[in-house]
């Protein structure tokens, strides 16, 4: 949890009109999504198409696959991941799918479900509403490390729109502590 | 024998009046009779229960929670029970339906509104005459209806089906009804069906009755974009989707000699229709530009229809000191009805400016009056045609105001940084930051709304890039129409087989995720392929407007035939049947299926055999909701842009479910499994490297033949490699011998096969021995309706 002293910006909604009457994700730092994936069973990172202009994610995105978190790569940023050697589980397949897809409990690319799903380089209003759906018809813990604060995540990182710096480093913490 | 029986006889027939109605003609026997003509809801549930199985519904709530009647608001979330006991899934189901319904409604209340107009004009005998390459002339009506209309009033029974389904449906979502959310589902498709019905409805008669182009594939190509007009002549501004209240300014105009002295031009798909009835009319663009243009002072006079208009129209328009004039009763817009105001009454009220606008739904008196009216506002108001701000110093002044406290960031629909554009220009001076925001702002005002000093964010943001906007102006080819039977003749084997790779029918509004240009990079991307093109509305219309380095649009680059690697505009919304029909005609044109009342036939034929994939780049209305979900119900799968999610539902199937994936093959009299072609009806797409490669996977049927799937393999490996890094995750499960591997790669992807996926290949032959899920056969004849087996087995 983030707590006011640590004077991370405002937990402020990517869309102040995106608003739903169930819990709203619980905003986070780096140290609790590290502590998220440790204990994870098996977690994956779902990269999107914001990487094909974001070259400070791919970076990110690769590093998250060195350290063992396998990659499903939709929005076409699997070319950049690829050329940097990230032999991602899907490339093919869009968020909207992979989502259906995780909604499944026999969805297992990799012999076992995915308990702990971390989201990276989205279209907020397309990932808000993936998010809407595994939260309504899932268990499964959703952590949206983005720029934007994501309410229908289970864990989002507040809002670092403002400071995109803040938000390069704070994923960077995250790699330091998995 | 003759024989009197009981009965009531009448002797003396004084003061009995008799009143006949309607004399019931028998159909013309013009093909044996189907088994769902005008179906209602139950007929077709069981072919939509198959593709529902198959492409299982998928929800993303926009709001967890429901407020429809007076029980609740209730909360849904978790998928909980609200006090009625519907759950969120089946309640985001019912808003779906709601949705498709508006949608259906708008079309079919459109093509209601011109079909009595036009009989009261025309009689109902006025015949249906499509032109000598058009004899399947209504495919959507003959399929679902039954009939095979040869006059206006023969629309009118299509018509009547389709307002009665659209009420049963909508009944459906009252409280306390369905409670199934497939069977929701089974109700959008059935509601939009009808929407296909209204479509054809609307625009045959149109079509028909103004004269419109008539299946031509060369229509003329009519000036589109922002800076299209003369602004040293008046300027009519038409906007909306119902061109048989404007068309009359074209005749008034034209019939006083004075067509050239005046600029008729149009927003959304009433400026397409205008353009079908006199190329001398032009297009500013789509929705998104109706403040643009509005605000930018460019009408002297706006004609406002229905649908997609925005609803603060009359607020923009008096703003600028732009009379308004609303037409149609779906949009009154709290204006006094002037129906039986004298024309010079009309004018004088509002050159005045004693009413900002009139309500005026006489389309003569509006050919008349808009005239007139843009006449006296020119002259009155020439340098009112300013560049969103009257001078520099007051864009400086407004830009000034911005304290970066980023409102209108977390309002905008793409979250668009307007605050480091601010910041920018109130630091330098430099606009450039905020003149790219232009390229991706939908000019929806949300920005304006949130902003705590009131800044006029669209008028900054189109101010600083004015030059560039000014500029954005190309070519639309007018909307031809339908798919001539000749065209079909020559495509339809070629489609089917396979060796045309895919027909992709761009379709729909606005709210791209990207810049305009990117529709047409899509777009080329398949035009140089040889597939064929297809596109309407508002997309149409985008695609005029981008040009490449040597200024040419898409219109200009490719030819309009309904043929490999050519555009077609088939033009306005209602416009879209035409693409449902061309699927449709191949179906009865190439293949001989029967038409009528046989939709189940007709729409297994087209899910197994036509690669046609719907494209909705912008999605953003009700009545796209609707012209989809008519397109999955007949078998087309449709990929919308990021904005589609919004719709809160999809059809996604899961291809690693192999028993979900199966047909009849006639041939072999045997239930047969089969490779995921195509694996979802309808799907959202981030980026235009993942349209791309997303619409060329989904051309892939289960009918294609070997050189056929060679084709589509061939693209859909390449895209991948160019757009995704790789090869497909997926293109193995398309290959069912060695025949079907692109020929450059064949050994490549043989070893591929070999060593990752574990298929044994004689290498001496060069051909697969083990591995794919089911092998090629000649006669392979596909389907998934038990009657439609049983019938061809026979």
């Amino acid at each position: 949890m983030i707590s006011k002293e640590e004077k991370f910006p405002i937990a402020k909604r990517y869309n102040v009109a995106d608003v739903q009457v169930s819990k709203e994700a619980t905003a986070v730092k780096p140290v609790v999504v590290a502590n998220l994936i440790k204990k994870a069973k098996n977690p994956v990172l779902v990269t999107g198409g914001v990487l094909l202009r974001e070259e400070k994610l791919v970076e990110i995105a690769v590093k998250f696959y060195e350290k063992g978190i396998p990659v499903i790569a939709t929005g076409g940023s699997s070319k950049p991941l690829i050329e940097k050697g990230v032999k991602p589980l899907f490339k093919t397949y869009t968020l909207h799918q992979i989502t259906q897809f995780l909604l499944d409990e026999d969805f297992k690319p990799n012999g076992k479900s995915f308990d702990v799903v971390l989201f990276l380089g989205f279209l907020p209003y397309y990932l808000s509403r993936m998010l809407s759906a595994l939260k309504h018809f899932s268990n499964i813990t959703t952590i949206a490390i983005d720029e934007f604060y994501h309410p229908h995540a289970k864990f989002s990182f507040t809002n670092l729109t403002k400071d995109k710096e803040m938000h390069y480093a704070m994923l960077e913490e995250i790699l330091s502590k998995i | 024998m003759f024989e009197i029986r009981k009965g009531i006889f009448v002797d003396d027939l004084k003061n009995v009046s008799i009143r006949i109605g309607e004399i019931a003609e028998e159909e013309e026997e013009w093909e044996a009779l189907g088994p769902t003509p005008k179906p209602g809801i139950l007929e077709l549930r069981e072919w939509d229960h198959k593709l529902l199985e198959r492409y299982e519904p998928f929800y993303a709530p926009m709001q967890d929670f429901c407020n429809l009647c007076t029980m609740g608001p209730c909360d849904l979330s978790h998928n909980k029970k609200g006090a009625c006991g519907i759950d969120l899934r089946t309640a985001k189901a019912r808003l779906v339906t709601i949705a498709c319904c508006i949608g259906a409604s708008a079309h079919t209340a459109h093509a209601r509104h011109l079909v009595d107009h036009l009989i009261e004009e025309f009689g109902e005998d006025f015949a249906i005459d499509l032109g000598g390459d058009v004899n399947v002339e209504a495919p959507l009506i003959r399929t679902v209806v039954g009939i095979k209309p040869k006059t206006l009033g023969d629309l009118r029974k299509a018509l009547e089906w389709a307002e009665k389904e659209i009420v049963k449906v909508l009944h459906s979502t009252h409280i306390g009804n369905e409670e199934s959310f497939v069977d929701y589902e089974s109700k959008a498709m059935h509601v939009s069906m009808a929407d296909h019905v209204g479509m054809e409805v609307a625009d045959i008669a149109q079509i028909v009755a103004f004269g419109f182009p008539k299946a031509k594939p060369d229509t003329d190509l009519v000036p589109t974009g922002f800076g299209i007009v003369d602004t040293k002549k008046p300027v009519i501004c038409v906007v909306g989707h119902n061109v048989m209240y404007s068309r009359p300014i074209i005749d008034y105009l034209e019939r006083s000699g004075r067509i050239d002295e005046f600029e008729v031009a149009g927003l959304c798909c009433t400026a397409h229709d205008m353009t079908r009835y006199r190329s001398k009319a032009k297009i500013f663009g789509p929705i998104s530009y109706q403040l643009r243009v509005i605000r930018a002072g460019l009408p002297d006079v706006v004609v406002s229809d229905e649908q997609c208009i925005r609803a603060d129209l009359v607020d923009a328009c008096s703003k600028m000191g732009i009379p308004l004039i609303a037409t149609s009763d779906a949009a009154v817009r709290g204006l006094p009805d002037v129906s039986d105001w004298k024309v010079e009454d009309i004018v004088e009220a509002l050159v005045s400016g004693k009413l900002k606008g009139v309500f005026l739904p006489v389309p003569e008196k509006v050919g008349e009056v808009a005239p007139k009216v843009a006449e006296e506002i020119f002259k009155r108001n020439k340098d009112r045609k300013y560049k969103f701000f009257a001078s520099d110093d007051e864009l400086k002044a407004e830009i000034a105001k911005c304290t970066q406290c980023m409102s209108c960031v977390f309002t905008c629909p793409h979250n668009l940084r307007i605050d480091i554009g601010m910041a920018h220009a109130q630091k330098t001076g430099d606009l450039s930051k905020l003149a790219i925001l232009e390229e991706q702002c939908l000019a929806c005002g949300k920005c304006e709304q949130s902003c705590p000093k009131q800044i006029k964010i669209v008028n900054v943001i189109m101010r600083s890039n004015f030059e560039k906007l000014y500029a954005k102006t190309g070519k639309t080819r007018v909307g031809r129409g339908p798919i001539q039977d000749t065209e079909i003749r020559k495509v339809g084997q070629p489609i089917v087989f396979g060796q045309i790779p895919g027909v992709i029918a761009a379709v729909g509004c606005i709210n791209f995720p990207d810049e305009m240009k990117s529709i047409v990079e899509i777009l080329e991307e398949f035009l140089k392929r040889k597939y064929i093109v297809v596109t309407s509305g508002c997309h149409a219309m985008d695609i005029g407007m981008i040009k490449d380095e040597e200024g040419k649009t898409l219109y200009e680059k490719y030819p309009g035939n309904f043929d490999a690697g050519c555009i077609v505009n088939v033009g306005s919304c209602v416009s879209n049947a035409h693409i449902a029909g061309a699927a449709i005609k191949i179906a009865n044109i190439f293949a001989m299926r029967p038409l009528r009342g046989n939709y189940a036939e007709i729409a297994d034929y087209i899910l197994n055999r036509v690669g046609a994939v719907g494209f909705s780049w912008g999605p953003y209305s009700h009545k796209a909701a609707s012209i989809a979900t008519g397109f999955n119900r007949l078998g087309v799968p449709v990929v919308v842009g990021p904005h589609g999610t919004k719709y809160r539902r999809a059809y996604i199937g899961k291809p690693w479910k192999n028993d979900k994936w199966w047909v009849y093959d006639v041939k072999s009299g045997k239930k047969t499994f089969i490779e995921p072609a195509p694996d979802s009806l309808l799907v959202a797409v981030e980026t235009k490297e993942e349209a791309i490669v997303q619409l060329a996977r989904l051309c892939i049927r289960p009918n294609d033949t070997s050189m056929g799937r060679q084709i589509k393999l061939t693209h859909y490996i390449e895209l991948s490699k160019k757009y995704m890094g790789d090869l497909p995750d997926d293109w193995h499960i398309y290959v069912r011998s060695e025949a079907d591997l692109p020929l450059k790669m064949r050994e490549e992807l043989l070893k591929v096969l070999e060593e990752q996926h574990g298929w044994k290949i004689d290498w001496d032959k060069k051909k697969i021995v083990e591995g794919p899920l089911r092998g090629y056969d000649a006669g392979f004849n596909p389907t998934v309706v038990e009657e439609v087996f049983a019938k061809y087995r026979r």
